[in-house]
């Protein structure tokens, strides 16, 4: 099933109350199902409680996902959320989604996450899916409710589904939203070596002598080691490696000699066809990843 | 050290390990922070079904939901950040656990039934039963049988740790009753348990994960492919390869493609 350009549609739905919640997702949810397409329903246990209850007998049909504690970084929210629909498209041709963003109390969450609904626009823009973000509206502070405008083509109001005259272009909103890496002091070069292999060795001495647990240093010679890869395939080969600590974390920089990119959504898109993997998978793996034109060469800062 | 006595290094140091899965650094920021989330469990009223343990264990597991998703840059105090989780969490418990069944008279009979029939069935023959046997068992109709059991059944968990590496848990023992008294927050502080949950290794059989954590020294002393392919009885080429299979299936693991045919 294609919709317009993308086969992704991505509408939100802003509620004042429990009752329009489910007046509104249960009639699409089984409009799916009596089409054929899958259902789920991801919300916290009392919001899945309810829908349970107005489903009736549809809610057998229905996979209910319990967000409690998702939506912790964006990258692992996505890759958590696809794991979802590669499973359920297994299974179904084309899939419906009702999903609550549980989007916190604090301005910077607000703006990290209407990031994150900006880059699902691409990141899932491939898959037959028609997700519709629900968002409570009580305590709901303006920003939040702006951001959902910029980062949903569709948004249901008064009951109706209306193309959003706010929609703004996804790597416009992600650029907008992402800060300018800020220079760093204080990392040494630990250099490259002669093969993927001998930087993992020096990566992890230093994760060691950190004093990393061995789950997260493991985290980040596999991150790393992805982002080495693309930087021989795509950037010429490594020119060089930093380490240090920043705010408190490890951040590993590995310099390349090519041109670099620029695409704020690099990494985040699910993996597909002729899409790289490397990045996505490093994302995952690490708290965030910068990309910028350093003055010795395109750089990818991994902070753990 | 209770968390006022935390400079805002050191709360950050904690937040960070504890986000990171190490044990102690969650040890620590959950003893730092407990008096503050069982000081949240104490302004809910009495509730029956809830249990104040109950609170503060949901508390606790979102003290550190807040740790895997606070971003320190941003100036605001962890606590600040965090007890809007810990309160969102036990606000969701109570409704979880004081939501009236919405069910008819008829059908809390029909459930009984149909509970018991799962019950003989399961004695019988040792495996579950299909909603077809159940069916037949009870005299309910497919649909109805269908229905009951949806009632039942518990959400599973958006996971996102195992592509987020490790991640810690925090659960109760069952003997503290009132945790809200201050005097038993040491006794609470014993009764929790801290366990590292997964790591990315978890998806490595035994000689992978052996490799690969040899050769990198993680957890254990760092060795050559030589000298990890001795131990093994392998070559080094051998154990290279093994490690190289890990890596591939570790990336294979966390980048899977939705079976979609894309449009040309």
């Amino acid at each position: 099933m294609t919709y317009g350009e993308t086969a992704l549609r991505h509408g939100a739905l802003v509620y004042e109350s429990q009752d329009e919640y489910v007046a509104l997702t249960v009639p699409f949810l089984r409009e799916g199902l009596e089409a054929g397409e899958g259902a789920v329903v991801a919300h916290t246990k009392p919001g899945l409680a309810d829908m349970r209850e107005a489903l009736g007998p549809d809610a057998a049909d229905v996979t209910f996902v319990d967000v409690g504690s998702t939506y912790t970084r964006p990258a692992r929210t996505l890759a958590a959320y696809h794991e979802l629909w590669v499973e359920q498209l297994k299974e179904n041709p084309s899939l419906r989604a009702v999903a609550d963003v549980q989007f916190g109390s604090d301005p910077s969450d607000w703006l990290l996450w209407a990031g994150y609904e900006a880059v699902v626009n691409r990141s899932f823009a491939h898959l037959p899916l028609w997700v519709l973000c629900t968002y409570n509206a009580s305590g709901a502070p303006d920003l939040v409710l702006d951001g959902v405008w910029r980062t949903h083509p569709e948004v249901v109001v008064d009951g109706t589904w209306s193309e959003s005259d706010r929609y703004d272009d996804p790597d416009r909103t992600l650029r907008a939203l992402t800060p300018e890496p800020e220079p760093l002091s204080g990392l040494r070069s630990i250099g490259f070596g002669r093969d993927p292999a001998e930087f993992r060795v020096r990566l992890a001495h230093e994760l060691v002598v950190e004093g990393k647990t061995q789950a997260k240093a493991l985290d980040l010679l596999v991150a790393a080691t992805e982002v080495a890869n693309n930087a021989i395939e795509h950037g010429g080969g490594v020119k060089d490696v930093r380490v240090g600590r920043a705010d408190g974390r490890f951040v590993c920089e590995i310099v390349d000699r090519g041109e670099g990119f620029d695409d704020p959504a690099a990494g985040y898109l699910a993996p597909r066809p002729g899409v790289g993997r490397g990045l996505w998978i490093a994302r995952q793996l690490t708290w965030r990843i910068e990309f910028f034109r350093a003055q010795d060469g395109f750089t990818a800062r991994l902070w753990l | 050290m209770y968390a006022e006595e935390l400079t805002p290094r050191q709360e950050r140091e904690l937040v960070i390990g504890a986000e990171a899965g190490d044990v102690d650094a969650t040890r620590k920021l959950v003893e730092a922070y407990l008096p503050a989330v069982v000081g949240v469990a104490a302004g809910f009223p009495d509730a029956p079904g809830v249990e104040r343990r109950e609170l503060v264990q949901e508390g606790v597991a979102r003290l550190l939901f807040a740790a895997r998703r606070y971003d320190s840059r941003f100036g605001t105090p962890f606590w600040s950040y965090a007890s809007f989780w810990v309160r969102k969490g036990m606000q969701e418990l109570v409704a979880e656990l004081t939501r009236p069944v919405a069910l008819s008279d008829r059908a809390v009979r029909s459930l009984a039934l149909l509970r018991r029939a799962r019950s003989d069935y399961l004695q019988a023959h040792s495996a579950e039963p299909t909603d077809e046997q159940l069916s037949s068992a009870t005299g309910l109709t497919r649909a109805q049988v269908e229905s009951l059991r949806a009632t039942e059944r518990r959400p599973r968990a958006l996971e996102e740790s195992l592509a987020g590496g490790a991640e810690t848990t925090a659960v109760f023992g069952d003997t503290i009753v009132d945790p809200v008294a201050e005097q038993e927050l040491e006794e609470v502080l014993d009764a929790i348990e801290i366990r590292e949950v997964r790591s990315l290794a978890d998806e490595l059989d035994e000689r992978e994960r052996d490799v690969l954590l040899a050769h990198y020294g993680l957890g254990r002393p760092v060795r050559t492919l030589n000298e990890i392919g001795a131990t093994l009885g392998l070559t080094a080429e051998r154990a290279r390869q093994i490690e190289a299979g890990a890596l591939k299936k570790l990336r294979e693991g966390l980048a899977q493609a939705a079976p979609v045919r894309l449009n040309a």
